[in-house]
């Protein structure tokens, strides 16, 4: 084996500025979530949304009534917050505890950036996924469907604005839900598990609890009846939901930053101890 | 007079119940420093506390005249090579340092550039493309040295960079860490093989449950120990009659028994009992097949200080 001391470079090198360096842990962690689970749940969400869309707007076109509503009947379904899960699961749940569960956090931050930095840059990267999949299958659906001429134009671009809004929502939330449980512990399995137990718990006991009490201010508390209520309002539906859409919009966005400031504040406290 | 590459005052870091380090001291000058202590001395989380991953709970750390603490810049000029980081296990080594090198702020044709070089640096120029889920321990640590040498740092420490590492890895090492100390590198090296770090340098900081038992030149530190009694063992297929002649030296404090015609003598006067050795040999008509020292080596130095320190 032979063995040379390094040449370093003559001259100053011109390094790049806080936000690069952000993007290079960024692009490294979405790639690295491109994984079989994340690859194939968002596949699942992408066929499933897109065939709900068109085989709702056509039936509707044969009738010659299809509006923005028929596109928001996906977020009727559970199965989208079930897909939502799945890929906060699979995209999440793993970003910030297999860091600190193999150590290599340690790697990340003996370089000049700053933990903020590092959150940020797992948020980018859950975020990322997470927007593909809230929504992108929304207007590859508005997209087939354009197409197809199943759709006035009009009724494309209301659907268009209501799949960006309710999809931005949706994906500020999962991706807080995701990086704050991941930053509760070094196992991504535990934190997966811990965002499926957080959503339903809230949606099933907020649905039972609401129903007793009457309360109107419990189904706040249930993150799939604010994602319907924002889709409700967002697609400009008529008709009265459980919530408020604005003030659901509202809830599920500053939960989301509520629980992202939490991951923060977890992971200056995490000390990888290898002794 | 040259400033300190690293200064310790009093430092102590916590966990929970647990002390990792417990006052320590030091002052780490340029060069080549071997930082020496079984496991759990402490060793890691002062290297931790270096680059700013761990907080100090008292007490002052200076390094490069930079408080790690918060200190996100001045990273540039430290590479760090942690003993047990797992690597990206799905990446190529190329792709591992190169992905670094940006965090660092390189450009990309850059970093790939110095990534290329710091990999054929640590010999591993042929299975650079290859995932590192293919390594082997030893080219494991490599790698990991790689990249904590890849941007050019002005202090590299590297916690335990030997340990997994093959007999033609280890000299592939050390030959690299002697010339990043010809090239005006300062290297902080750690390791609980004592022989290792003897045969890179002679300033050392001796290190025991999370305090520093010694620092400075080897050789300076063999004289703290003239107090206490060096160890000789003794060959001989009469270990009774050898052990009675030389128990009668005044600087001989004990004598055991190891077994197999073997004997172990304490003195507190080594270069006395070896003056003395051969007359009595002569005197007497003892049978001595073999002497040696254990005080020969680094090992026996560290056996000392840290028994003194308990």
């Amino acid at each position: 084996m032979s063995i040379s001391a390094p040449r370093y470079a003559a001259g100053t090198v011109v390094r790049t500025g806080r936000g690069s360096r952000i993007l290079a842990i960024a692009s490294r962690e979405f790639f690295r979530r491109a994984r079989a689970a994340t690859l194939l749940s968002v596949s699942l969400t992408f066929f499933v949304v897109v065939t709900v869309i068109v085989v709702t707007v056509f039936f509707a076109s044969l009738l010659g009534t299809a509006n923005a509503g028929d596109f928001e009947t996906v977020y009727e379904s559970p199965v989208w917050p079930f897909l939502m899960l799945i890929v906060a699961a699979s995209a999440g749940a793993g970003s910030l505890a297999d860091d600190v569960g193999d150590r290599s956090i340690s790697l990340y931050l003996s370089r000049p950036v700053h933990l903020v930095d590092y959150v940020a840059a797992k948020t980018v990267a859950c975020g990322g996924w997470l927007l593909i999949s809230t929504v992108g299958p929304g207007l590859t659906g508005v997209a087939v469907t354009a197409a197809l001429g199943y759709a006035s134009a009009s009724v494309l671009l209301a659907a268009i604005a209501g799949f960006v809004a309710t999809g931005f929502v949706a994906a500020v939330f999962f991706t807080g839900l995701a990086l704050g449980l991941s930053s509760l512990t070094n196992r991504a399995l535990y934190s997966g598990v811990a965002i499926f137990g957080v959503v339903l718990v809230l949606y099933i006991g907020g649905s039972i609890v609401a129903g007793i009490t009457g309360n109107i201010y419990v189904p706040y508390a249930n993150p799939i009846e604010n994602i319907r209520s924002v889709a409700h309002g967002a697609f400009g539906l008529s008709g009265t939901t459980a919530t408020e859409p604005a003030a659901s919009a509202v809830t599920l966005v500053g939960a989301g930053v509520v629980l992202w400031v939490f991951a923060l504040w977890r992971m200056r406290r995490v000390e990888v101890i290898s002794e | 007079m040259t400033d300190p590459v690293i200064q310790a005052m009093d430092v102590t870091k916590r966990y929970g119940e647990v002390l990792g380090l417990n006052g320590f001291n030091a002052t780490i000058g340029p060069g080549i420093t071997g930082l020496i202590g079984p496991n759990g001395a402490g060793k890691s989380t002062l290297f931790r506390l270096l680059v700013g991953q761990l907080k100090v709970d008292a007490g002052e750390l200076r390094i490069l005249g930079y408080n790690p603490w918060g200190e996100g810049e001045f990273r540039r000029k430290v590479g760090y090579c942690p003993e047990h980081s797992t690597l990206l296990e799905w990446m190529t080594a190329r792709d591992f340092v190169t992905s670094l090198l940006r965090v660092d702020g390189f450009p990309k044709e850059e970093a790939i550039e110095r990534a290329t070089r710091a990999i054929a640096t640590v010999g591993l120029t042929e299975a650079q493309d290859r995932a590192l889920a293919t390594y082997s321990k030893g080219m494991r640590q490599r790698i990991k040295l790689a990249q904590s040498i890849a941007h050019d740092p002005e202090l590299i420490l590297l916690d335990e960079p030997l340990n997994g590492v093959d007999p033609v890895g280890r000299a592939t090492v050390m030959s690299l860490l002697r010339k990043l100390q010809q090239s005006g590198r300062h290297v902080l090296v750690s390791s609980h093989v004592l022989y290792e770090v003897e045969r890179l340098t002679d300033q050392i900081v001796m290190i025991t449950n999370g305090r520093a038992i010694a620092e400075g030149d080897l050789h300076r530190i063999r004289d703290l120990i003239d107090a206490h009694p060096h160890v000789i063992d003794i060959e001989t297929p009469d270990p009774r009659r050898v052990a009675r002649v030389l128990s009668t030296m005044d600087h001989v404090v004990s004598v055991e028994f190891p077994g197999d015609g073997r004997l172990r003598v304490r003195s507190r006067s080594p270069e006395e009992f070896y003056r003395a050795l051969p007359g009595l040999v002569v005197q007497e008509g003892l049978d001595i097949r073999a002497v040696g020292s254990a005080d020969d080596n680094l090992d026996a130095v560290f056996r000392y200080l840290s028994e003194g320190s308990r």
